[in-house]
Parts: C-alpha cells; structure tokens; sequence
C-alpha cells in the first residue's frame, strides 16, 4: 500500500502559502518547510518493557527560511493557525528583527549569499509499505520481540540479559515556496538485538541489526539474526587483544560502511568546503584511493533509512559518484553551499528535525563492489584480520586521520582463518593510504542503517551505508 | 491545551501519568570566520505523556509515552491517550509505584535573557587573541530560555526555568602551507567569557604543537596523563556503573559497602550527584519523573555508597528517594599537579574520539596530539591510538588534587592510568 501523507500537513497547507505570500512582501526568498511524521518504538528485555510513540525522527512542526539582502535567517515554531497567517508572518518577521537588532548593536559583519532559484516544481510522493508504524499490531510485535529475548537467554549459559529494540518511522513533509509545492511520504524501519553476557566479571555485548525503507513488517527478519548475536558474544568472552600493528585487513560490508562513511562522507561534505575545513576541496580531480574504490553517495543509490524523494530544503534526491577509480570527482551538497560554491546541489541537505539548521549530510554512501571472493581474499593474506562489527567513528576532514572502533577480528595467517579473535578493535590511519591500499573487492554489498551520524558532537540524522568485503591494510590497536 | 490533555488522562481510569510540557524560546548564531551566515530563532512546545497502567492483579505495570503537538485536536489528544493506555496493557513490568511528590519539592528559576546572553558570546568571540598562525575558522552559538513544567497523576505539580547554552568553535592552526583544525564544544548555563578565552588560547596553542608533531613513537604500554575534559568519560564510567538501571541489569557489579576493584594501589574516587555546579546547563531541581535532585555520595573513597537512578529501577533495588543526576563532582586526588607530571608518561590532550565503555570498561581513542613527557624532555606527537580497559585501571589511577569544571561534571584537573596499551603510528 501507498504511505498516507498527513493529513495535517494538507489541513494546513494553504495557511502555509497564505503566510508565504505575506512574508514575500518584506523578504526576497521564502520557503517552508512543514514536518508531520509518526512512528513507533518499541524496546524489550528480561527487566524492562516499554513502548513508544517516539522515535529519533518523529516530529511535528514548522520551519520558515527567509532572506534579504544576501542574509539568511530562519525561525522554527510549531504552533500554527492555519486561520491566522498573518499572526505567523508577524511573529516571525518580529522575532527575526529582534536578532537583527542585537546583531546591529554588536557591529556584526554579514557573509553574503546569492539567493535560492524559486522555479515552478509540484511533487506528490507516497512510497511503498506493508505496514505503517501508526497502525500495526503492537501486541503481535511486542511478543514477537519478547520471544527473541527470552530465547537468546536459553542459548548461552553467560547471559544476564536481551534487548531487542524495533522503531519504525512514518516520514511526511512538504516543501513550499511560491512556486514549488513538494509533499512526500514515506515509512523506514529499524530494529537490533542487543546481547550481554558476563564470565567471571567480563562483560560483553553482541548485536546485530535490520534497516529498510518499509514498515514494521522489517522486524520479521529480526529473528534472524539471534544465532549471529548468540556466537558473536561467546567469541567475544574467549577474544584476546590484539598486538598493536600494522596489518592487512578484509572488511566486511559493515565495516566497510563505516570507513566509507568516515573516509569520503564526512570529507566531502561541501559545506566544510565554504568553511575551508575539508581537505577533499583541494583534492577534486586528483587520486585518492587505489584503481579498485568507487564510491556513491545519494539518496537514490540505495534503499533504505534515508531513501527520500527531496531533501530538507526541497532538492530532488540525488545519486553522485565521489570517488571513480580511485579519482576524486565531487563532493556532496545543500542547497546554500552550492550556490556559493558555485555549483549544483545533490538533495543532501538535511536537517536533525525542523527545529535545526540544514547542514550537507549523508544519505546512503556505498562502496561498489568488485570480482574477488571473500575466500580468495582471505587466501591471500599472510597475517591479517577478518574485521567484524561497526561501533563507532570519527574523521578528519582537514587532515584526513580516521578513526574507526570495531567490534572484532579474526586472525588469518597463512591464507587461513585460524579461530582466534581479537576485541575490541581501534583502527586509525591516514584515508588515502587506507583507501590507496584496496585491492579486492567481493561481488556482493550490503547497506546498513541502523545508526545515527552527528556533525562534530551534536544534529543527529539518520544515514545508511554499506559496500561489499574489502581488502586493504590498517594500523589496528 | 496542558488542561484537555489532563482531563482526558484523568477521565481514561489509567493507573497514573506524567505530563511533561517543555517551551524553549532560543537564539542561534552561525558564522564563518567573524561574519554571520545565518541567523535563526525558535519558539517551540513539546508536550509529553507517559500513561502507566498496573494489571487487576498488581502483579504488573506497563507504560507507554508519546509526544502531542501543542496544536493537536481533542479528537488527536482522545485518540492518542487511548492508544497509550492500551499500549501500557502490552508491556508488563515488575510493578512499582510512582514518584510522590516530596516536602522539598521546588519550583525555581525565572526567564533568562537570551538577548544579553547571545550578545556575550559574540562579544567574547570577537575579543580572542587571534595571530596569524592560530586563528578561528568558525563558530555556531545556541542560546535558550527553557521553561519545564512537570505534572502527575501523584501530584507534583513543579516548574523550573534555565538558561541552556552551547557553543561550537573549530580553530585552525597552519605552518609553511599546512593546515589543521581543532574541535571545541562548549555547554554552559549562559556564557563564561573567561572560561572561554582560556580554553581556547589554550586550543591555539595545541594547534601550534600540533602542525610540528611527529608521529606518536610509543608501541606497547605507557602511563597516560588526561589533562583536558576527555576524562570526562572516565569519571561517567564510575557514575554509570552506580545508575540503578545498570545494577539491575547486572551489567555492573559494583556493591553497597563494598570497594569498586579488589586492590588499590593509587588514589580511590569518590562520585558525587550534584544539585547545582556553577554554570551547569544541567542545573535541575527534578528529574524527569519528579524526583528531587539532592547532593549525594554514590561512591566514598573507591566504596560504592548508593546507587541511584530513575524510578522504575530504584523501586526494584529499594531505593528510597532516588533520583537521575544531573551534575557529578569527583574527588579524591592525594597528587599535585607537579607529581603528576613527573617521571615518563604521554599526555593526550587532543583525541579524534575519545569512548569509554560503561559495561565492557573498554577504552578507545585515536590520538590527534599528545606529549610524550621523558623526564624533562616533552615532545609533542600525533596519530595512533589508545586502547585498554578500566578493569585494569580502576586500581592503580591516580588523581590531582586540584580540580576543574566541564559543564555538568567537576572532576580532578589531571587523570593518570598506568599501564595503558599505545599504539604508535610510526612505520
């Protein structure tokens, strides 16, 4: 079935134009947007049940961008009366010049942009689901995800507790200016299995998760995954640490995801590149990683978490290739950036919810896949590690370190898997030499998008990312 | 609105509910360089509900929550508190009773300027020492006036007002063509102009060391010295393993009355919930749930003295007036400063990322500049990694006597672990 778009959004759409056209008379450029999405979280473990209406993106509200005279200014409320417009404009306009006030006082010094294009644009999207968040059956999903719990516990003597967590998301939004009426809807799900176990005081945590660009009937899937989880924390009690070093490392498709992410999302974010914080700007055209990495980032390139139609600042969604054949070939970018950079926008720009500033953000970003087999790479390392688990990462655009913290290695000497394991992993290194270092790559990719990504420590959005295994060399620790 | 939403909540014979209704009236500032990009303003409502409902036999509680928009319909909020007290019916929960109000319950606070408070920022920014090597590169300022109330079916009934405040700051240093840049965050109440002028000469000054550092040499074990508000995460590590949700969930083993690791052979911290730190944005009179917030010793000279945490998980281990802490103070260095820096040990005062683990006690962090102290010698060197675990820590690590404030937790101004796993980066 087709994702319902809010009928709050419609009810209120026209006093939305009426208050454009009011605000139109005092500001050169205005734009709306209007959030109206739903969702359902649900968490379940051995000591606690919850369930929520709550997600990360859940939201209701309103944001208006405005400018004049090459200053942008934007006001974030959620309290509207599609009756009154006017009372909005005022507010607005009112709270705006307050700002101003102060900022003129301070003797503050405005940077100069050119203003957004406003062409005619109409868009109606309703994307696929089986299930929407705000109606499924939560009795059903509740004791689904209660039996995963109380059966991981019967798998593993060492257990002292299961979470399993399913969120689903009904996204609705609606862009508008003058001219250009955008409305989209659409449903992602998530959900994880979370498993601790603890042997004579050392504790550690599995978990494994599922993402898509679908309703609640995602977490059919969940199940799935216990095995998985219930090895994983048996090898992590019997895991050593690693000896510090330089290795030759296969990453598997999460991992991969995750250095993708660090490597050549962050580093090409252009709106680091109107700040002169990305050393990716200085970079286009030249080589920044081996023959063998291509790298995609947009919306369109995958299917999953953050698989919308148009961004936050109504761009259509986009497929860009940043990386050909180991050449940098562009960045991606909001829709401000661009203009003053001088180039095209690619539908990433993305704001935490309607209450935050648009920054140019992730959406899918993929490695492609090449023609080794997993078994082919392994064959060919002589002392190495399998890496398995994302947990966390950092970047630096400016200098290109990276950062990447992984859940667990598995030795290979000699073109073998020995069955030991390491954990926990930190993996450091320089991006061009990790990305100068590829030389295989399996057919197969996956995309994960079970996370969230923050800009420095702070705006939270959801992205996905992903690849296929991947054959490289890393300092690991 | 507040009144149609608690009409409906008491007319649903549900077992209780909480009503939180948050306004945040906030200013934001962006610039690059010292000029603005953007300026913003928001005015923005957020109304939650959480509905218990406890089974006919008491043998079990569930709770179910959800945002209403301030500007939903009767026909919404009637719908919406029906899918919650059926929601609370799925999820069964040993059963426990909710936050009374408390004879020291308060309201506090009043509007904050968020004019004044913004214009400080701005004028601080403008007055750094900036040079021609080590200047600022960009800087985002968000200012609130937050006002919370808190309402439920037990009967507290508090409001507080605050200032909450942040600032975020990247600094670039460059040398003959090369450029690097460093990340600052800042939360505060409202702005500590000197606070921030000190910090951020000082994040110069790293910039300056860090564009001629080389590569970290050390692979193997080393002492290292925590000097800046990245021991942060070693101190939640302690408060964390007291929150009574962990406990209960036996993913930490800490016990009243007895010590935190089997052998001391340094300093042992004692942990503090604070009500109030100086400047805290954290500064709060009740928890989420109502429950005062009240100075109190969680760990005494390394003894675990009284966990706390929210209400469901303080019910089940028999806490009596629990609570989530906002603010945490630790002490208990025997150092000075002077000792601490004696002898050969790294000291990482820049981290790409630096992560503790609350359950695991791992530690990770990739190192974007450090000094390598041998005896009087200090050489500053970047890239590798640190790695380890408190468990190995916890006995041995010692603590200045001294001490400084980051936001919402005061903590010893050095921090040694002895015996941490350095990765170098030297080929």
């Amino acid at each position: 079935m087709k994702a319902h778009f809010s009928d709050y959004l419609i009810g209120i759409k026209s006093g939305l134009q009426e208050m454009i056209a009011i605000l139109r008379k005092e500001y050169d450029y205005v734009s709306v947007l209007a959030t109206d999405s739903h969702g359902l979280a649900t968490r379940i473990s051995q000591r606690s049940r919850s369930v929520s209406s709550e997600t990360m993106t859940t939201e209701r509200g309103i944001v208006v961008r405005v400018c004049n005279n090459g200053q942008y200014a934007e006001y974030a409320f959620n309290k509207f009366d599609p009756s009154k417009p006017e009372k909005a404009a005022a507010e607005i306009q009112g709270a705006l010049e307050a700002q101003l006030v102060m900022l003129r006082l301070a003797g503050v010094k405005s940077y100069d942009t050119p203003l957004l294009p406003d062409e005619e644009q109409t868009l109606f999207v309703e994307k696929e689901t089986q299930q929407l968040p705000e109606t499924a059956d939560v009795k059903a999903l509740v004791e689904k995800l209660g039996a995963i719990s109380d059966k991981a516990m019967t798998l593993n003597e060492h257990a002292i507790e299961c979470i399993v967590s399913a969120q689903s998301t009904h996204i609705c939004k609606m862009f508008l200016t003058e001219k250009r009426d955008l409305c989209q809807s659409y449903v992602y799900s998530e959900g994880a299995i979370f498993f601790v176990v603890n042997r004579e005081g050392n504790s550690q945590v599995a978990y494994k998760s599922v993402s898509g660009l679908c309703g609640p009937e995602l977490f059919d899937g969940l199940e799935g995954k216990l095995d998985k989880v219930v090895t994983t924390a048996s090898e992590l009690l019997d895991a050593d640490r690693i000896e510090p070093g330089e290795y030759e490392i296969i990453a598997s498709p999460e991992v991969t995801g995750l250095i993708a992410h660090e490597a050549f999302g962050h580093g090409v974010e252009m709106d680091m590149f109107v700040k002169n914080r990305a050393l990716g700007k200085d970079y286009i055209g030249k080589r920044v990683g081996s023959d063998k990495c291509t790298m995609h980032e947009g919306a369109l390139c995958a299917e999953n978490v953050t698989s919308y139609a148009f961004d936050d600042e109504g761009t259509l969604a986009g497929d860009v290739t940043e990386i050909d054949h180991g050449i940098l070939k562009t960045g991606i970018c909001d829709a401000l950036s661009a203009l003053r950079l001088g180039v095209q926008p690619t539908g990433n720009g993305k704001r935490e919810n309607f209450e935050h500033k648009v920054y140019t953000r992730m959406t899918n970003t993929m490695f492609d896949s090449g023609e080794d087999s997993l078994e082919d790479m392994i064959a060919s390392i002589k002392h190495g590690y399998l890496l398995e688990g994302m947990e966390s990462g950092m970047e630096d655009p400016k200098h290109w370190g990276i950062q990447c913290i992984i859940k667990m290695g598995r030795e290979i000497r000699d073109g073998k898997l020995t069955g030991k394991v390491v954990a926990p992993i930190i993996m450091t290194g320089y991006v061009p030499d990790l990305l100068g270092g590829i030389s295989m790559l399996s057919p197969h990719r996956e995309v994960f998008g079970s996370g969230g990504c923050g800009k420095g420590c702070k705006e939270w959005v959801k992205v996905a990312d992903g690849g296929p295994y991947l054959k490289t060399k890393a300092r690991l620790g | 609105m507040l009144d149609t939403i608690i009409n409906s909540l008491k007319s649903s014979g549900v077992y209780g509910w909480e009503v939180s209704d948050v306004k945040k009236n906030g200013w934001e500032f962006y610039f690059i360089r010292h000029e603005l990009d953007q300026h913003r303003a928001k005015n923005v409502e957020h109304i939650n509900v959480k509905v218990y409902q406890l089974t006919d036999e008491g043998d079990s509680i569930g709770f179910a929550s959800s945002e209403i928009a301030p500007t939903a319909s009767e026909q919404e909020i009637e719908k919406l508190v029906s899918d919650l007290s059926y929601r609370a019916t799925l999820v069964k929960n040993r059963p426990f009773t909710l936050t009374p109000p408390a004879a020291d319950q308060v309201s506090d606070g009043k509007a904050s300027d968020i004019a004044d408070i913004s214009a400080d920022f701005i004028r601080t920014m403008s007055e750094l020492p900036e040079t021609e090597g080590e200047d600022i590169n960009s800087y985002e300022i968000f200012v609130s006036d937050v006002s919370r109330r808190l309402i439920t079916s037990t009967g507290i009934d508090s409001t507080e007002h605050y200032p909450s405040s942040m600032i975020e700051v990247i600094v670039n240093a460059r040398r003959e063509g090369h450029e690097i840049e460093l990340y600052r965050c800042y939360d505060s109440g409202t702005c500590d102009a000197a606070g921030l002028k000190r910090d951020l000469q000082k994040t110069m000054n790293y910039g300056r060391d860090r564009l001629i550092a080389g590569p970290t040499p050390i692979n193997g074990k080393s002492d290292v010295l925590f000097s800046g508000s990245d021991a942060c995460q070693i101190y939640r590590y302690f408060s964390e393993r007291m929150n009574a949700a962990l406990v209960y969930r036996q993913m930490s083993d800490y016990e009243i009355g007895k010590p935190i690791c089997e052998e001391f052979t340094g300093d042992r911290v004692t942990v503090k919930a604070m009500r109030e730190l100086v400047n805290s944005s954290e500064n709060h009179a009740f928890d989420e749930e109502g429950a005062v917030i009240r100075d109190t010793v969680m760990i005494e000279d390394g003894v675990a003295k009284q966990f706390v945490g929210g209400r469901m998980f303080s019910s089940y281990l028999g806490l009596e007036n629990s609570f989530n802490p906002t603010n945490i103070e630790v002490t208990g260095g025997s150092r000075s400063e002077e000792e601490l820096r004696s002898g050969n040990y790294l000291e990482v005062v820049e981290f790409s990322d630096f992560q503790v683990d609350e359950i695991t006690g791992d530690i990770f962090g990739e190192i974007r500049l450090a000094y390598l102290h041998d005896g009087d010698k200090t050489v500053p060197v970047s890239g590798g990694s640190i790695s380890g675990s408190m468990n190995d820590f916890v006995g041995s690590m010692l603590m200045s006597k001294t001490s400084v404030q980051y936001n919402s937790m005061k903590i010893p101004a050095l921090t040694l672990l002895r015996g941490v796993t350095v990765t170098g980066a030297e080929q």
